[in-house]
């Protein structure tokens, strides 16, 4: 019994404070390396706006409701859920999940929603799918939260609705520590609807049409190089980017439409395909040409007078659309046509009847145009910031000034207000009260191309938009 | 007594308080600073926390600290993160400093060229014998990836190439000195400050071996000393009522007497 008592004692070790200490900060660290894998962020941008007209158009955060020309809105609220897988024996971290969601009153949509995997080896390829960011140009990957403008261009709203699209997208880039860190290739394949939120946008509805990812078979491809380099002293930064996207969709049962002139040299659009020779087979038909190029850079220079940026993106192109849209479908295009026509009733008396339709619309394919530029300037080491940016929007190039909306011959299609380019000013002045709060005025004066032969386009629209803004990060 | 108590606990409850995180290079002279500035001053309580140049920064924009002390110029990506994040900051030289290639006190190599540096962290030299030393593999010891000092020797002494795979990081320069002094075929480096006769500093050549520099201060002051970088503080401005008296008594002449005491390059 003694003995037996003296190996129970032996066993017993008597913990220091100091190893006790060691062990339970040793646990919680291992909690807390968890927990932090997890980051949970997101921000609210609240608004007023005043409009120049009640029910002013524009893309200035959408369209004035008919009679309305200022409003209180949400525009943003965001709700993003992000987890890294912790970091190998070769210090990299080979998956990362994201979930991000927008909740305003307009309704719930989804933003990103993708998984994204990194070879365990060397970190310089990943694989990521699901629901992201289109790799073109500048402005789309660019964070709202982040950006000096309220909204994005012009052009990137109409021929990227939703910024986001479904796809999976290879990357080349070396790992932050490498020298090769500096230059990122990426290239994917994608639906080219923008996904739902894209119908959100374009239906302006809480629900939209329904569409839970494509409408055809044809899967764009989207390419985009990027570099970006700092100076030794770290007082300067740039970047210079190309891109590329190739894609298209079905062209059903509908005429098609391209830039010609008529007889008599009017500019408008000529039949290139009729929807009788579409093919009768939804599976045999071909496909209708999507194609941009772009180019884009940025400089960021910190001297006396504050953090100067500037930055310029410029896209141009071939973009199929309609004869009352050029923003790019997330959906087969329909249109609703009407017949009117006189029946006899039972007793003979004449009757009126209107019957609808839905069908394909037709599509008319227009070689665009557009470009932005930021000119932002930090004032000294206060926390406002100027900012000032011109974009265009030139939907139609092959057209200009009063070539637009004139009548054109018989078989031809003429131009029309979609056919219109639009170039912005914006003028604004940020306040940074602290690392969550932003406060944000800003003016966009409008200003569309003029034509004496389209009504209602002879002079400039009432169009500019005044908006104060408040953003809370966290 | 109680009155007595009441005034403790009232002082120490209006006492000033600054915190001061990042360099590990820096942390000695803040630590030095620190105790000459609150014996001065017995209201004021300043606390020093290490873990890095990066560690620093990083707290200056999440706002957990009132100075990020750093061994490394802010780069252009925290410089914009400060911006966004509304912080506006100053920045103040406090000290320079001679960065020393440090080797085992039986080496017989005395000196190295910038380029030989460069071969032996990026993995190009992996013996001491191509250096003109003893037929022994090389051990690279470096710091982490927070650290001011692990940027600046990429920067200014590895013209911006990668660190070898095989460079051993370690999380503080007490930890390179006490590794190289008990491996004998290492090589790290640290700040002048911490140099002790457990380890031996290597005369260093810009100009591709024609002249060869010793790590001192009498060197780093007269320029002749090629791997010298400024000591720096970080600081919002909206704390530049609290800070200020303290980055004021380092800029003294009492604080920059502290700093050749610690071992560093003083400002005057």
């Amino acid at each position: 019994m003694l003995i037996f008592s003296t190996a129970v004692l032996a066993q017993e070790v008597t913990e220091q404070p100091l190893d006790t200490l060691t062990r339970h900060t040793a646990g919680l660290r291992q909690e807390i390396d968890v927990l932090k894998r997890i980051k949970l962020s997101g921000y609210i941008q609240a608004q007023f706006q005043v409009a120049d007209s009640a029910g002013a158009k524009g893309y200035a955060g959408g369209d004035f409701a008919p009679g309305v020309d200022k409003r209180f809105m949400l525009r943003r609220a965001r709700l993003k859920a992000q987890y890294d897988a912790p970091f190998n024996d070769k210090g990299i971290s080979t998956s990362q999940y994201v979930f991000q969601v927008d909740v305003t009153e307009r309704g719930v949509v989804i933003k990103d929603m993708y998984a994204k995997f990194t070879d365990p080896w060397s970190g310089w390829l990943s694989l990521t799918a699901g629901m992201q960011n289109r790799p073109f140009g500048y402005e789309i990957g660019y964070s709202s939260s982040l950006r000096e403008s309220p909204e994005r261009g012009r052009m990137s709203q109409i021929i990227f609705p939703n910024e986001r699209d479904l796809g999976a997208m290879l990357t080349l880039q070396g790992p932050k520590l490498s020298n090769w860190n500096w230059v990122k290739i990426e290239g994917g394949f994608f639906n080219g609807t923008g996904g739902p939120g894209a119908a959100n946008i374009l239906n302006g509805t809480a629900s939209g049409t329904s569409n839970s990812s494509d409408f055809d078979k044809f899967k764009d491809f989207i390419g985009h190089i990027v570099i970006n380099r700092s100076s030794r002293s770290e007082k300067i930064k740039w970047g210079l980017g190309a891109s590329y996207y190739a894609g298209g969709f079905r062209q059903d049962a509908s005429d098609r439409y391209e830039n010609g002139t008529d007889s008599v040299g009017v500019k408008g659009f000529t039949m290139e395909q009729k929807k009788s020779e579409v093919s009768v087979n939804i599976n045999a038909r071909d496909k209708v040409e999507r194609n941009y190029i772009g180019f884009d850079g940025q400089l960021n220079i910190d001297w006396m007078i504050g953090m100067t940026t500037l930055r310029a993106e410029y896209v141009s192109g071939s973009q199929p659309g309609t004869s009352s849209s050029t923003a790019s479908p997330a959906f087969a295009p329909v249109s609703t046509t009407s017949s009117t026509y006189i029946v006899l009733d039972t007793a003979g008396t004449p009757k009126t009847v209107t019957t609808t339709s839905v069908g394909p619309a037709d599509i008319y394919v227009r070689n665009f145009d557009g470009a932005y530029f930021y000119f932002l300037q930090n004032i000294g080491n206060s926390p406002f910031q100027f900012i000032a940016k011109y974009d265009w929007y030139d939907p139609n190039t092959d057209v200009e000034g009063d070539d637009i909306g004139k009548k054109v011959s018989t078989g031809y299609k003429a131009t029309s207000a979609t056919d219109i380019k639009y170039t912005t000013i914006g003028l604004g002045l940020a306040y940074r009260w602290d690392a969550s709060l932003k406060i944000t005025a800003y003016y966009d004066m409008v200003e569309n191309e003029k034509s004496a032969n389209l009504s209602g386009y002879t002079k400039d629209i009432l169009d500019n938009v005044f908006t104060l803004r408040v953003q809370v990060k966290f | 007594m109680t009155i007595a108590i009441a005034a403790l606990i009232g002082a120490s409850a209006f006492a000033q308080k600054i915190v001061i995180k990042g360099s590990d290079t820096v942390l000695p002279l803040s630590q030095k600073e620190s105790e000459s500035y609150m014996k001065k001053n017995p209201s004021q309580s300043i606390t020093v926390v290490g873990g890095g140049s990066g560690v620093g920064i990083a707290a200056l924009l999440d706002g957990t600290t009132d100075i990020a002390m750093s061994s490394r110029a802010l780069k252009m990506d925290e410089r914009m993160k400060l911006q966004d994040a509304g912080k506006a900051f100053k920045e103040v030289t406090i000290a320079n400093d001679a960065l020393a290639a440090i080797v085992n006190p039986s080496n017989k190599v005395t000196k190295l060229t910038r380029e030989q540096l460069e071969g032996i962290y990026t993995g190009k030299i992996k013996n001491w014998k191509e250096v003109g030393g003893d037929d022994m593999q090389i051990v690279v010891y470096a710091r982490e990836t927070s650290s001011g000092t692990y940027e600046f020797f990429k920067e200014h002494v590895m013209s911006r190439k990668n660190y070898a795979s095989s460079v051993l990081n370690m999380p503080a320069t007490g930890a390179i000195i006490q590794s190289v002094s008990q491996t004998k075929g290492a090589i790290g480096y640290v700040g002048l400050a911490y140099v002790t006769k457990d380890v031996k500093d290597l005369a260093v050549s810009y100009d591709k071996g024609k002249t060869y520099v010793e790590a001192t201060v009498a060197n780093a002051k007269n320029k002749s000393y090629p791997i010298v970088r400024p000591l720096l503080y970080f600081y919002p401005t909206s704390k530049e009522k609290a800070v200020k008296p303290f980055i004021d008594f380092i800029l003294s002449a009492e604080g920059q007497k502290i700093v050749t005491e610690v071992g560093y390059v003083s400002m005057n």
